[in-house]
């Protein structure tokens, strides 16, 4: 763990934005924001975010760690890019903004199974990395229940009707899930990014 | 002068702008031979396009009759329109630069009657209003050219509307055979004063420029509000004629961008506040909505800018707009986040004014030469004795007119001690 790593026994802390600006992709960049909203201003889901990336870059600021590692704006964040070819800064916002994300479950603010977009992540993540492709019926067979077994039936029940309709149009198919050919390279392949990722981020 | 042992102690002066022209009128006073040389038809520059100057609200006009009498009374300034510098050789005290001029196809007695204008049929864009509207192929640039004299566009020439619009003029004063010339001077200074062009403003694609008649630029509204711009100065919509109720006005429109000029064009801020002030004065009932990052009144305008926050009617949105979207009924609609509220807007306007920067002039309109650049593209201005080049106005940098004067008036002196050095 880095010496100026976030305490999670303060709520505000001073070193919080430089801690961002050294430990998060893109972080550096974020001393060059002039807090224009530009960005705030050009998200599409700015109105289901506790802040907006542009008050959440004010607050990193500010020292609001507590506040900023609790917020869901990271997780809301849909990556539409739109703030990042917009911003007049040339702040890399969406991925600041996963790099935030990433920091909140590590540390313990945010919890993977309270967090939507983080378990559809994990699913997505399962199919990708066993089969080397995502197969559509069991992410989001996977996605359903990770909420729980009654809501997981609730959900699926409730989605039936769009199932049978892919199924027809073949954009969902039933049988074994499809595989890419060569396992073995697609295991090394991501073995060879946690090697890269560890070597980058510090394990953990 | 061609021999190389003898040094040229004429100044040559590139761009008849404020900054130019008054270079070559500083130099000239002091005695000196000085060349003039100017792209356009008339002097004047960007400034005689403008309806007033900040912050006093005075006509332009004004400030360019003075150097015009100032020309008048000089017999060591020569004035060349519609001429460029083709090609620069040589070195300080001994340049040999080549003219380009293209042809007018009026000679100097015309006395500006304006009978050519009548014969002429086809109408052309009017590049001195940013072609919001037209004129007739044979015109006089506008109301207070400078030199006052027609010009025949190049585009009738071959036709025999051009042997109409000849045989119109009883002072034979037209000239259908006038050919691009080229031709040498010998030179010791060079000033290059090429000044500046609007940012492109459809580069920026979220502000939908050029997608509904009333978004429109800083530049196009000096014309609106211009009692000779193609309004006769009533600022109105362009898509249907109306007065404007509630107009926007788009500060850093391309400037403080990393995606387009990143840096601060200096001048935008207090453009706009005399946009404001502009539509204030024409309509009692109108609302103006100022989106800023921050206002940058530069010196001692900063009064002008506590003035307009007065009145009521203009408010300041501290904001930079995401985009600009067209509605509907085909009227703009600013979006974006009030960051002090934090409100997420989305305004429908009847009139949106971008306030876009200024950038240096095209490398390609001005010449051939290395002088040094910023990593903008203004050339640098302290190095004239050194090399003979210097730069003054906004081609050094984003200024306004009394700044470009200033930088004109040292580069006249800078200009002078490089010739006198090397005498
Ligand atoms: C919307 C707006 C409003 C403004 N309002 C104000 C105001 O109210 N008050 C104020 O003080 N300032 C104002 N300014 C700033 C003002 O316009 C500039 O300070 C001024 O134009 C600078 O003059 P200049 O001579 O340096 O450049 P320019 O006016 O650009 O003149 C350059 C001249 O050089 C010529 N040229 C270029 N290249 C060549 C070449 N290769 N050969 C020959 N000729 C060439 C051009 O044709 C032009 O005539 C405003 C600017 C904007 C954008
Ligand atoms: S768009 Fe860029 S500069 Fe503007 S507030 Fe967002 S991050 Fe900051
Ligand atoms: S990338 Fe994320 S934060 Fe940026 S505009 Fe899109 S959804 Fe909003
Ligand atoms: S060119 Fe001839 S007709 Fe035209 S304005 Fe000049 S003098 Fe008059
Ligand atoms: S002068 Fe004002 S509008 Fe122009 S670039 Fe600077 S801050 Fe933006």
């Amino acid at each position: 763990m880095n010496a100026l790593s976030p305490d999670t026994k303060k709520k505000y802390d001073l070193n919080f934005a430089r801690w961002v600006y050294e430990n998060v992709d893109g972080g550096d960049r974020l001393s060059m924001c002039m807090q224009c909203g530009v960005c705030s201003g050009s998200c599409p889901i700015g109105d289901q975010m506790d802040y907006g990336p542009r008050k959440l870059f004010m607050m990193v600021r500010a020292g609001m760690k507590e506040a900023v590692l609790k917020a869901n704006t990271m997780f809301n964040c849909v990556s539409c890019y739109n703030c990042v070819v917009r911003c007049p800064r040339s702040v890399p916002v969406k991925y600041i903004l996963h790099g935030l994300g990433r920091l909140a479950l590590q540390e313990g603010y945010a919890k993977p199974k309270e967090v939507d977009n983080s378990r559809f992540a994990d699913a997505f993540w399962w199919s990708v990395s066993k089969y080397g492709k995502t197969d559509e019926r069991l992410v989001t067979a996977k996605y359903y229940f990770s909420a729980g077994l009654s809501e997981g039936i609730k959900r699926g029940m409730g989605n039936m009707k769009i199932a049978m309709g892919m199924i027809k149009t073949k954009r969902m198919h039933l049988g074994m899930p499809h595989k890419t050919k060569k396992q073995g390279e697609l295991k090394a392949i991501l073995a060879k990014a946690v090697e890269i990722q560890n070597r980058n981020h510090g394990e953990g | 002068m061609s021999n190389g042992s003898v040094n040229s102690q004429t100044i040559l002066v590139v761009g008849g702008g404020i900054a130019g022209v008054s270079a070559a009128v500083e130099a000239a006073e002091s005695g000196y031979e000085v060349v003039l040389l100017e792209n356009a038809p008339t002097l004047g520059g960007r400034v005689a396009k403008l309806n007033r100057y900040f912050p006093k609200l005075c006509h332009p006009t004004c400030g360019l009759e003075i150097n015009f009498q100032r020309i008048k009374k000089l017999k060591n300034l020569k004035i060349f329109t519609m001429s460029s510098v083709a090609q620069v050789a040589g070195e300080k005290g001994n340049f040999t630069v080549s003219v380009k001029t293209t042809p007018r196809y009026v000679k100097a007695n015309c006395t500006a009657c304006g009978a050519c204008a009548q014969a002429a049929e086809s109408d052309v864009a009017n590049a001195f209003n940013y072609n919001l509207d037209t004129v007739k192929a044979a015109y006089l640039p506008h109301e207070m050219a400078f030199p006052m004299r027609y010009v025949i566009d190049p585009s009738v020439i071959g036709t025999p509307e051009a042997d109409k619009i000849k045989a119109a003029c009883s002072y034979d004063a037209v000239d259908l055979d006038e050919v691009e010339s080229t031709f040498d001077i010998n030179v010791g200074a060079i000033i290059w004063a090429t000044g500046w062009r609007p940012y492109d403003p459809a580069k920026i694609t979220p502000y939908s420029y050029g997608e509904s008649p009333d978004i429109i630029t800083n530049v196009e509204m000096e014309r609106l509000a211009a009692h000779d711009g193609p309004t006769h100065g009533k600022i109105l919509r362009p898509s249907n004629g109306e007065a404007p109720k509630k107009v926007a006005l788009i500060q850093c429109a391309g400037s403080r961008d990393y995606n387009h000029l990143p840096y601060c064009s200096r001048i935008c801020c207090l453009g706009s506040l005399k946009h404001a002030a502009y539509i204030r004065e024409q309509y009692a009932e109108s609302e103006v909505d100022i989106y800023y990052i921050d206002i940058r009144a530069h010196d001692k305008l900063e009064s002008f800018h506590v003035k307009l926050k007065a009145d009521p009617q203009v408010s300041f949105r501290k904001s930079k707009p995401a985009s600009i979207e067209v509605g509907d009924d085909g009227g703009p609609i600013v979006k974006g986040e009030d960051t002090i509220t934090r409100e997420v807007y989305a305004r429908p306007y009847d009139l949106v004014v971008l306030a876009t920067g200024m950038e240096p002039s095209n490398a390609q309109d001005r010449a051939p030469v290395t002088i040094e650049q910023d990593e903008y593209g203004f050339m640098v201005p302290h190095q004239g004795d050194k090399d003979g080049m210097i730069s003054a106005g906004v081609a050094s940098g984003p200024l306004d007119v009394s700044m470009s004067v200033q930088s004109a008036t040292a580069a006249a002196l800078k200009a002078i001690q490089a010739v006198s050095s090397n005498a």
